[in-house]
């Protein structure tokens, strides 16, 4: 029925670049201000958030390379061809549990946030159940139309947060800022780690990169799509030290939401914002839990391609659903989170290396299609 | 589709001796032209019931006085033609002619420009149909058909559906000569097509599929072909039919096919590389494809300065805003988060709300409904009375509604901004899916407050990046992006400014040359 090149399937380089920031963005931006602050002196931790950015930026660009090099290949083909099939398959399996995770997780982490900030008497369930229908219909269209979802609603994100962070400036206290680079070496090296774990789902693009028809410029742009979230990331950390001090900053719970609290609209218009800002971010919270379901689903489906993808999708979301439901409290969560960014960080660092090892002892092998 | 299945069918029945005709008696005639003009003339008489309207006139020719007989429908022909350029100049002609008779006559005689032959009775009771008038020589196989097409119908006015400040003042009417004529007055290119399709089984309407060749995405006219040819349906009452038809999905709230009266909005699209269909016996013609981004524009946009026609996109943005959310974000504020509304606001809100029995979400459902049919009997009441609704919307639901304590003041104001917000979205079919959405967020706020409302938010935008308009997705050109389109999306750039077509339609024309990959 698609008639017009662009409508099918296949995505171009600037739809990673825009799912890569979109993937970044998730709870992380609300509560990375805090284990920072814990860690580093006064705004020192701006150097944390360069450095685990550049190491994200360079990961990112690392797989997109790697990825870029089978065009048109799914994960499983081109790592079977690398690693051999069943190491192949587990990588897949692993990956797609990883999604499961993170889905679940942000899953937790919104009905979580919600309860405390939207409404305190509505079931849980009911919060988490919502948002996960929502990102089931999502998944259950077209893969594109993720891509095009994320167009959508990072121009959103980006500028509410910039206005946040404009309307922040009145608030600045210099002397929050100061002193500079006091932090021990341990301190920055902790940071490093923290922020790094912010960045997450860089692992999309062993599977999603398949999706682009010429790949050859995709490693780049998904470098660059990285960087725009390291620098979201710096700016809203150094506004929060700014606005809130380092000591305040390490023991608030959501530093970003309380950033939104203490902001006023010039005209009193509306008053505690925290909640509008909370809703434009459930926009990215959606966009990031949407792919990493959308991976875990594409995964599953590479090793079982007979499966109808819709069946997948209801196998996996009750599961999605149970694991959401098991941390009770919020620093069970936060433990949850941490999971899922090492495991993230792990998997994705270590299927890197291995198969750029092995992609340089083998050599690229002729495009499959 | 072939033409006179249905003739072909009944003959076929009457052949095989069923009589059981689905219409009626059709029995007693051939199909056949013969050289006997009696039964010539009986056989058209049979063949259509004898009806009142059809004039069969019968005259003879020359000295010799040949026999002959014109057969048309009175109502839709011009009989001044008729009497004028046929039959006068018939009666009044004195030669005699050798051979072929019917050939002169057609040569000599008629003085009209568009004559074709036939000899066979389903193409000649089809063009009489059509207003055309047949004319009979006794001892000749071969009718003439010849095109008198006329009668009453209504002339170009001022549409009412989309009235602008300034622009053009014409619009279409129910005659597709009219409005194919009407857009070729636009458009003087060579290029121009109107590719004739014919629609309903039975009632044989024209459809024209228009395009400009060398612009259009020649894929588009052939999808766009492909569902027309698909159509199969006995009448349709308005290219309502058509859009409904070969939309990409019935299942969605968003019109995917826009429609339009005015012929300058045609043309535009046209030159901008869409396709239009224009169907005979309705004003409206349709545009495809239809893309989220042009919903809320107007062809004022282009007749006014860019900076006010920025400005007014702004504004219709800003409405359209209203028309989606403004209930429904009163509900999520009033009932979940009033914490949100300045604290004197939250004050005044509470005691105006102090007699209503029900809650802000009852109370807007209440009102919006309420609405929904004031604005329903509106349209459906005859001019004259017209204003009862203006009292009965105004005095009965707002005052007393208001005094009666069964909704507060401030409701009243949000119902009311969001009736006029949804008014000034351009189309009428946009606004309805608007105002059905409406619902959606105000049952999502009563339930789950700003959060129902970002959520049902979300699920649209979701359904909306699966939608197509003729295979071309809807989001566009926001998503994929084509950032040159956004010229001309939100905002309007300067004139100058606008030298391409839009990328999205991946036209033809090297005027709107692309480079970006896939």
């Amino acid at each position: 029925m698609s008639t017009f090149k662009y409508g099918d399937e296949k995505i171009t380089d600037r739809d990673i670049m825009v799912a890569i920031p979109s993937m970044a963005i998730a709870i992380g931006i609300i509560v990375f201000p805090r284990y920072l602050a814990e860690k580093t002196t006064a705004s020192d931790g701006w150097v944390a958030v360069i450095l685990g950015g550049t190491l994200a930026v360079l990961i990112t660009w690392a797989v997109a390379k790697l990825a870029a090099n089978f065009p048109n290949q799914s994960f499983l083909s081109y790592s079977s061809y690398l690693v051999s099939k069943p190491v192949a398959v587990v990588m897949t399996l692993l990956f797609s549990f990883q999604g499961i995770l993170l889905t679940a997780f942000e899953l937790a982490a919104i009905s979580d946030i919600s309860h405390q900030y939207l409404f305190d008497r509505t079931p849980i369930e009911m919060v988490s159940l919502t948002f996960l229908l929502v990102v089931v219909y999502a998944v259950s269209g077209s893969r594109a139309g993720l891509f095009r979802l994320n167009m959508m609603f990072l121009p959103i994100i980006l500028i509410t947060t910039g206005l946040l962070v404009f309307l922040s400036i009145g608030y600045i206290e210099k002397d929050n800022l100061l002193p500079v680079f006091k932090t021990d070496f341990r301190g920055y090296a902790q940071g490093t780690l923290d922020s790094a774990l912010s960045y997450t789902g860089i692992g999309i693009l062993f599977f999603y990169i398949s999706l682009v028809r010429h790949p050859k410029k995709t490693s780049g742009m998904a470098a660059f799509g990285m960087s725009w979230a390291v620098i979201l990331y710096t700016i809203i950390y150094l506004t929060c030290i700014a606005v809130f001090g380092e000591q305040s900053t390490a023991n608030i719970r959501f530093p970003l939401i309380e950033l939104a609290k203490s902001v006023e609209v010039p005209g009193g218009f509306l008053e505690r914002l925290e909640s509008v800002f909370f809703v434009i971010w459930i926009m990215a919270i959606f966009n990031t839990t949407a792919m990493a379901f959308d991976v875990a689903v594409m995964a599953i489906n590479s090793v079982f391609p007979k499966v109808k993808k819709l069946n997948i999708i209801f196998t996996l979301s009750p599961i999605v659903f149970f694991i959401s439901m098991i941390p009770q409290k919020y620093m069970e969560i936060g433990k949850l989170g941490d999971w899922v960014g090492y495991y993230g960080w792990g998997m994705t660092g270590t299927t890197a290396i291995v198969l750029w090892v092995m992609y340089k002892v083998k050599g690229a092998k002729q495009s499959g299609k | 589709m072939t033409r006179g299945s249905i003739f072909n069918r009944l003959k076929g029945k009457k052949q095989g001796n069923t009589s059981q005709s689905p219409v009626g008696k059709h029995t007693g005639f051939t199909n056949q032209i013969t050289k006997n003009l009696d039964d010539n003339l009986m056989n058209v008489k049979q063949m259509m019931g004898d009806p009142g309207d059809l004039v069969v006139r019968e005259l003879t020719i020359g000295g010799a006085g040949t026999r002959a007989a014109i057969i048309y429908i009175s109502g839709i022909t011009d009989e001044d033609l008729i009497n004028n350029n046929i039959l006068k100049t018939i009666q009044l002609n004195k030669k005699e002619f050798e051979s072929n008779q019917l050939d002169e006559i057609h040569k000599k005689v008629i003085a009209i420009t568009d004559v074709q032959k036939s000899n066979n009775l389903d193409d000649v009771s089809f063009g009489i149909l059509n207003g055309n008038t047949a004319f009979y020589l006794d001892g000749q196989e071969t009718v003439l058909l010849i095109g008198t097409t006329g009668g009453e119908s209504r002339s170009i006015e001022q549409p009412d559906s989309e009235t602008l400040i300034r622009g053009p003042r014409d619009g279409f009417v129910e005659s597709i000569e009219t409005n194919i004529a009407l857009v070729r007055r636009d458009i003087k290119d060579p290029n121009l097509r109107f590719k004739q399709h014919e629609v309903g089984k039975r009632s044989k309407q024209k459809l024209v599929l228009c395009y400009v060749e060398g612009i259009v995405n020649p894929e588009l006219v052939n999808e766009v072909s492909r569902r027309l040819e698909s159509i199969d349906i006995d009448y349709i009452s308005d290219s309502a039919y058509v859009e409904q038809w070969i939309e990409d999905s019935f299942l969605s709230p968003f019109p995917q096919i826009l429609n339009t009266e005015r012929p300058d909005k045609i043309s535009s699209d046209l030159i901008q590389g869409k396709v239009a269909i224009i169907v005979d016996g309705t004003p409206f013609a349709l545009v495809a494809p239809l893309s989220i981004g042009d919903s809320l524009h107007t062809m004022e946009d282009y007749n006014q300065r860019w900076f006010s026609a920025t400005l007014l996109r702004l504004l219709r943005y800003l409405s359209a805003f209203f028309a989606l959310f403004l209930p429904g974000l009163y509900i999520a504020l009033v009932s979940y988060h009033p914490g949100m509304i300045p604290s004197t606001l939250t004050y005044s809100i509470a005691a105006t709300r102090e007699g209503v029995p029900f809650p802000a979400a009852v109370e807007a459902m209440l009102m919006a409904i309420t609405f929904e049919i004031l604005h329903e009997a509106g349209i459906r009441l005859p001019k004259v009375i017209g204003q009862t609704i203006g009292i009965v919307g105004g005095l009965v639901i707002g005052e007393a509604a208001v005094s009666a304590g069964i909704v507060s003041p401030i409701m009243v104001i949000v119902t009311a901004l969001t009736a006029i917000a949804t008014f000034s979205v351009p189309s009428y079919s946009v606004a309805i899916a608007f105002r059905t959405l409406r619902f959606g967020f105000i049952i999502a706020a009563a339930f789950l407050g700003l959060y129902g409302i970002v959520i049902v938010y979300i699920m649209i935008n979701i359904h909306i990046v699966n939608l197509k308009s003729m295979g071309i997705p809807y989001s566009t050109p926001f998503a994929p992006t084509f950032t040159n389109d956004w010229k001309d999306l939100v905002l309007r750039a300067p004139i100058t400014k606008l030298t391409k077509r839009p990328s999205y339609l991946k036209t033809m024309d090297s005027q709107s040359k692309d480079n970006k990959p896939g």
